[in-house]
């Protein structure tokens, strides 16, 4: 026994190479890539409001309407660099209404710039994400909503660059910080094309298939405030890990999926009720 | 005095030349196991490889076999011949056994830990040519027919990996060739053998011509397997109380988690299941030990795990030869320890 306990740091590796299970938290992408020659297929789903004006009973909480939907996969070019496409239904919408980007393809890319060592290497592991998304939506000339009026091309688009500062501070729990910035190459006229934000996330790791993780985005801006009928971006979630398959389930007031669009839009607040399940599936395969 | 140490100095260096010369090891140092066997006069095997194919080469196989990519002779490169594994995920391709001549999996641990080594399910491919005999004893039970044509075929063995063990593609003629090529350079060595300085006198005799060649050609065949025996055996009867040993070696077990289930699960190599050196993972693989269940060592270490339509990569079972109940024992101890239960 005295002989193993003296050995263990020996094995020891240099590097942290999980400190988030999956690529994603509930709604913050995580700082992990994939390996190479990896696919990752994701499905990711959120239904309706689960209580207030929208949710309850008639909708059966939230479970007979679809939020939001994302499909696509992502895959390993490299160790550090993964590359995504995706498609998702698009969710949110700005409090007066007016909705945001439909019908989207979004292309991303992640680089790991840094990876969190062991003994005395770096504290922290560094990546990059960033999003390209285009909306596919049919123009409708004349459409009062000026996001989705699509005078031009341009319109259709919106970007999210954003760089993950993460550590795994034990076997249990690891910690993430987001800043980000978000453009949007169409917006009303009060609003703001360019937004800074900051997520926090967080991994709680009850056993070694079951795991809690939380995030929350905050948008630096003016105009989103309470007020205004904004909130941060809130998620709660489980993690379900069968080796291969990892299951997540979360609660989450955000309704769309991707950061160009729960960012800017998120109008639903936790405290009325406005928060929805959801889950994301995801599936490794080799090639 | 300074002349009598420097005649005494040359003295010394002549009669430890001449010895080192005319010694028996000397002869037979770094020679081919398979050249001395031919030399003697044995029948020559069937699998050296054919190198007028067009594309055919040792890096090839090497690429094939190490990284699963080859430069292909129309140029570029080829398809990975497999999507999940390499040669080196199961097979050493170095020396793993101190005694050729028998398969003990202790003597094989206590070699992989002393010379850096993993200790693996398959059967080191350093020495494959040497060998006659395929996908021996039990290994029916697994492949079934598919081991017919296999059993004294290296190719149609080698095939028999590709497509089945490792899940791939099977190999064009010109790769097949090129791993043959790149097999021979792997070959046993005389000093891969343990001779006697007289079974070594013995051979230089034959080798002159002076000496009983077939007796030679026995002697040298006698020093390793010319194949890898494998038994399969099932998990205790009794899960809980384990395989029936005096006592259990936690560092043994040690050496088994960290030169055999990390070789594939450390940082998902060649498994999406990963294992670490987290108390979590020990406590996880602790709980299911005993049960009944795809996390149980005993089920997946002595059945092994089977590909199935969406999921191809799969875990081979281990045999007696490759671990014994000891052994699973100890590294049931090991887990155990580090999980911080008690039995």
């Amino acid at each position: 026994m005295l002989m193993v306990a003296w050995t263990v740091p020996a094995m020891a590796q240099d590097a942290v190479t999980q400190t988030f299970k999956d690529s994603r938290l509930v709604n913050i992408q995580s700082v992990e890539t994939l390996a190479k020659r990896r696919l990752d297929v994701r499905i990711g789903h959120r239904f309706g409001d689960l209580l207030g004006d929208n949710g309850g009973w008639s909708t059966f909480y939230g479970l007979e309407q679809a939020a939001d939907v994302m499909i696509g996969a992502e895959y390993g070019a490299t160790d550090k660099l993964t590359v995504g496409f995706f498609r998702t239904k698009g969710a949110g919408s700005l409090p007066d209404g007016q909705a945001g980007l439909r019908q989207v393809l979004n292309g991303t890319v992640k680089y790991a710039l840094l990876q969190q060592g062991t003994d005395g290497g770096s504290p922290v592991s560094l990546t990059f994400w960033g999003v390209a998304a285009l909306s596919t939506a049919e123009r409708i000339p004349d459409n009062p909503d000026i996001i989705r009026n699509f005078s031009t091309f341009a319109h259709r688009m919106a970007y999210h660059g954003q760089l993950m500062i993460a550590s795994r501070l034990s076997d249990r729990i690891a910690l993430q910080l987001t800043p980000g910035y978000t453009h949007r190459n169409v917006v009303p006229v009060e609003d703001e094309n360019g937004l800074f934000s900051l997520g926090v996330g967080t991994r709680l790791q009850i056993s070694r298939v079951f795991g809690v993780i939380a995030d929350v985005t905050l948008p630096f801006s003016d105009y989103r405030t309470t007020e205004n009928g904004f909130y941060p971006a809130l998620g709660l979630g489980l993690e379900i890990d069968s080796g291969g398959h990892l299951f997540q389930l979360n609660f989450t007031n955000a309704t769309g999926i991707m950061e160009t669009d729960f960012i800017p839009y998120t109008t639903s607040n936790w405290l009325d009720g406005e928060f929805r399940f959801g889950f994301t599936i995801s599936r490794l395969f080799n090639l | 005095m300074y002349k009598f140490l420097f005649t005494t100095f040359l003295a010394t260096a002549f009669f430890w030349t001449i010895q080192q010369s005319s010694g028996p090891g000397q002869l037979l140092s770094g020679e081919a196991v398979a050249d001395v066997l031919l030399q003697l006069g044995d029948e020559p095997v069937s699998h050296y490889p054919d190198t007028t194919l067009k594309g055919v080469s040792v890096e090839a196989g090497q690429g094939i076999m190490l990284t699963g990519f080859a430069p292909s002779p129309g140029g570029g490169k080829t398809n990975k011949q497999s999507k999940h594994y390499v040669c080196t995920a199961c097979h050493n391709i170095e020396k793993e056994d101190p005694d050729l001549s028998v398969s003990d999996p202790q003597a094989r641990l206590e070699y992989a830990r002393d010379n850096d080594l993993p200790f693996l399910q398959g059967t080191a491919l350093y020495g494959a040519v040497n060998r006659t005999s395929f996908y021996n004893g039990d290994y029916e039970q697994k492949y079934g027919s598919l081991v017919e044509p296999a059993r004294d075929d290296l190719r149609e063995a080698i095939q028999l990996c590709a497509t089945e063990c490792s899940q791939g593609r099977a190999l064009e003629p010109w790769e097949m060739e090129s791993v043959l090529a790149y097999l021979w350079t792997i070959g046993l060595k005389m000093d891969d053998l343990i001779l006697s300085d007289k079974e070594k006198d013995q051979i230089n005799q034959a080798l002159e011509g002076k000496g009983d060649a077939a007796a030679a050609i026995q002697l040298i065949k006698s020093r390793y397997l010319s194949g890898s025996p494998a038994t399969f055996v099932a998990p205790p009867e009794d899960r809980k109380a384990g395989y029936k040993v005096d006592t259990t070696d936690v560092e043994n077990g040690r050496l088994v988690y960290e030169l055999s289930c990390l070789h594939c699960h450390e940082n998902e190599r060649y498994s999406f299941f990963r294992l670490d050196d987290s108390k979590l993972t020990f406590q996880h693989l602790a709980k299911h030990f005993p049960r009944y269940t795809e996390y149980s060592v005993y089920q997946v270490g002595r059945y092994g795990t089977s590909p199935v339509p969406g999921s191809k990569p799969y875990m081979p079972n281990y045999t007696l030869e490759k671990l014994s109940h000891q052994q699973m024992e100890d590294l049931r101890a090991y887990i155990e320890y580090r999980a911080g239960y008690e039995r």
